[in-house]
C-alpha cells in the first residue's frame, strides 16, 4: 500500500510537472486570446509610461513650423498598419495642428484606403485649421514602389509624380514649389520596412529631417540610424503610439489596446515560468535519473 | 544588331556608365550631370513600373498553363486569375468608392490583419517554449528576456520606474550592437556584391549563366 501510494505521488507530481514542461500550445493561443480580446472589449485604463525615444520623437514632431512642407509617407501594408494606427494618427494630429502642409505618400498598395481612412479620424482639427485640398494637403497614392521612383522624387519630383491619387493633375497645389530633397522640411515615415532605406539614402542622407515610427521587430535595424543621427526620431510600434497618444493629451487606439498589450506580455511571462518550472522539476530530473541509472 | 545587343562586354561597359551617371552626381555637383541622372531614374522608374505589368501577364501565362493541365492546386490558380480581372475591373469604376473600396476594406484588409494577427499566437507559443534555462547562457537570455518584456508593458514602467533605465540600457547596448552588426554585414556584402557586378564577374546579374 505504502508502494502504491508513493506510485501514485509520484506519477501525480510527475504528472503536474510534466503538463507544466509539456503543456499544449493550444493553452497558450486560449490564455492570448481571452487576456487580450477581454481589456479591449472592457478597458480597465491602466497607467503608462513614457520612453525616452517617444519623448525625442515627439520633440522633432513639435520643430515642425506652419507652412513646412511635410512628406507623410506610409510605407505599410494594412496588416501593419493595425500596429502603427496609433503613431500614424497622432503624429498626423500633430502635424495638423502645427499647421504644416501635407503630403501623403504610400508605399504600398495595400495602403492606398489608409490617408482616406486617417483623415476622418482628424476631420475636426483639420477643418478647425482651414486645411483645404491641394492648397494644404494633397493624397498621391501609391508612388513608391520601389528605389528608381523615390530617387527619382529627391532629384526630380514632378517628373515622377505628375497627378495625385484621383488622377488629378498636382499643378496649382503646394507641390508647385517641390522640385528636389531640397524643398521638402520633414519626413515622416511609417514602415514595415517598405521603402524607409530609400527615403534614408535618398532624402535623410542629403539632409531632409526623417523622423521614423517603425514595427516591433524593426526597432533593433532601425536603432543605429537613431543614434547616427541619421533619423531625428524613432517611435516604436503600438507601444509607442500609445505613449504618444498620452503626450499630446488625445486618447485614441492606441491608449485603448494597453491593457491588452499589458496583459499580454505578463501571460507571456506567466507562461515562460510554468515552462522553468516544469522543465526543471521533471525534464531535467528525468534526464539525471536516466543517466545515473 | 541582337549580336551586338547580346554583346556581354557592350552590356558591362553601359552597366558601368549607368551606375556612374548615377553614382557621381551624389557626390559631386555638376548641374549637366544631374539633369542626365535624373532622366536616367525617371526612365528607370518607368521600366519598373511596366516590369508590374509583365508581372501580371507572366502570371496569367502560367496559371494558364497550371489550368489546362489540372496540376495539383489548379483550383487556386483559377481563383488568383479570376480575381486579377475583378479588381482590374472593379478599379475601372474607381477606388474611392465602389466596388474596389469594398474589397479592399471587407476582404483584402481584414485579411491581411489576421495574417498579421496570427504571428502574435505563434510568436507566443514558441517563446514560451523556447525559453529553458538549458545552461548559463540560456539563463543570462531568460533573465535579460524577462527585464525587457517586462519593460514593453507600459503598467511595469509606470508601477516600477527602476525597470526603464534598465531596459532602455539593453535597447541601448545589445539591441543597437546587434542591429548595427547585421547592418553593416548586410551593407558590406552588398558592397562586394556591386563591385563583382561592376568587374563583370556577376554574369548572372546580366541574365547570362553562373558565376565567375
Amino acid at each position: 500500500m505504502v508502494q502504491e501510494a508513493e506510485s501514485k505521488m509520484a506519477k501525480s507530481n510527475g504528472g503536474i510537472l510534466k503538463w507544466m514542461a509539456e503543456y499544449d500550445r493550444r493553452y497558450v493561443y486560449l490564455v492570448l486570446f481571452l487576456v487580450v480580446i477581454i481589456p479591449l472589449l472592457r478597458p480597465i485604463g491602466m497607467a503608462v509610461s513614457v520612453s525616452p525615444d517617444t519623448q525625442q520623437y515627439y520633440n522633432v514632431l513639435n520643430t515642425v513650423k506652419p507652412g513646412d512642407k511635410v512628406f507623410f509617407t506610409l510605407n505599410t501594408e494594412y496588416s501593419g498598419f493595425n500596429e502603427l494606427h496609433s503613431g500614424i494618427v497622432a503624429s498626423l494630429r500633430v502635424l495638423v495642428e502645427h499647421q504644416a502642409k501635407i503630403c501623403f505618400a504610400v508605399g504600398h498598395v495595400e495602403a492606398t484606403i489608409i490617408p482616406d481612412l486617417i483623415i476622418k479620424e482628424v476631420k475636426s482639427e483639420m477643418d478647425a485649421n482651414g486645411y483645404q485640398y491641394g492648397r494644404d494637403y494633397v493624397i498621391l497614392g501609391y508612388v513608391m514602389p520601389n528605389e528608381p521612383a523615390v530617387a527619382g522624387m529627391a532629384m526630380d519630383f514632378h517628373a515622377i509624380v505628375t497627378q495625385d491619387s484621383l488622377g488629378r493633375s498636382i499643378q496649382g497645389t503646394f507641390l508647385d514649389d517641390v522640385h528636389t530633397w531640397q524643398d521638402w522640411d520633414f519626413i515622416s515615415d511609417f514602415s514595415t520596412g517598405l521603402s524607409t532605406t530609400y527615403l534614408q539614402n535618398h532624402f535623410a542622407l542629403r539632409g531632409t529631417t526623417m523622423i521614423v515610427n517603425c514595427i516591433g521587430v524593426s526597432v533593433p535595424s532601425e536603432k543605429p540610424y537613431l543614434n547616427s543621427g541619421l533619423i531625428k526620431g524613432l517611435l516604436q510600434s503600438m507601444k509607442g503610439g500609445a505613449e504618444l497618444e498620452y503626450l499630446i493629451g488625445h486618447p485614441g487606439v492606441g491608449l485603448t489596446s494597453m491593457d491588452a498589450f499589458t496583459f499580454g506580455h505578463y501571460m507571456l511571462i506567466v507562461f515562460i515560468i510554468i515552462g522553468n518550472i516544469g522543465y526543471l522539476g521533471y525534464v531535467r530530473k528525468t534526464q539525471t535519473e536516466a543517466r545515473g541509472g | 544588331m541582337a549580336d551586338i545587343l547580346k554583346n556581354r562586354q557592350l552590356q558591362l561597359v553601359v552597366l558601368v556608365l549607368s551606375f556612374l551617371l548615377v553614382f557621381v552626381p551624389y557626390f559631386i555637383d555638376i548641374p549637366q550631370l544631374d539633369a542626365a541622372s535624373s532622366e536616367l531614374v525617371v526612365i528607370t522608374s518607368i521600366v519598373t513600373a511596366f516590369t508590374v505589368a509583365l508581372a501580371v501577364v507572366s502570371q496569367y501565362q502560367r496559371g494558364m498553363h497550371y489550368i489546362v493541365k489540372r496540376s495539383k492546386g489548379w483550383p487556386f490558380k483559377a481563383y488568383m486569375l479570376i480575381s486579377i480581372a475583378l479588381m482590374l475591373v472593379f478599379a475601372l469604376f474607381g477606388r474611392d468608392s465602389g466596388p474596389y473600396e469594398w474589397v479592399m476594406l471587407s476582404i483584402i484588409n481584414p485579411l491581411s490583419s489576421v495574417n498579421y494577427s496570427i504571428l502574435a499566437f505563434y510568436m507566443s507559443s514558441t517563446a514560451a517554449r523556447a525559453f529553458r534555462a538549458r545552461n548559463t547562457k540560456a539563463l543570462l537570455l531568460l533573465l535579460v528576456g524577462f527585464i525587457v518584456i517586462l519593460y514593453q508593458a507600459p503598467l511595469t514602467g509606470a508601477m516600477f520606474p527602476g525597470i526603464n533605465p534598465i531596459g532602455v540600457y539593453f535597447g541601448a547596448t545589445f539591441v543597437t550592437a546587434v542591429g548595427s552588426m547585421f547592418l553593416i554585414s548586410v551593407t558590406v556584402g552588398a558592397i562586394v556584391f556591386g563591385v563583382r557586378v561592376l568587374l563583370g564577374k556577376e554574369p548572372s546579374v546580366l541574365g547570362s549563366g553562373g558565376r565567375e
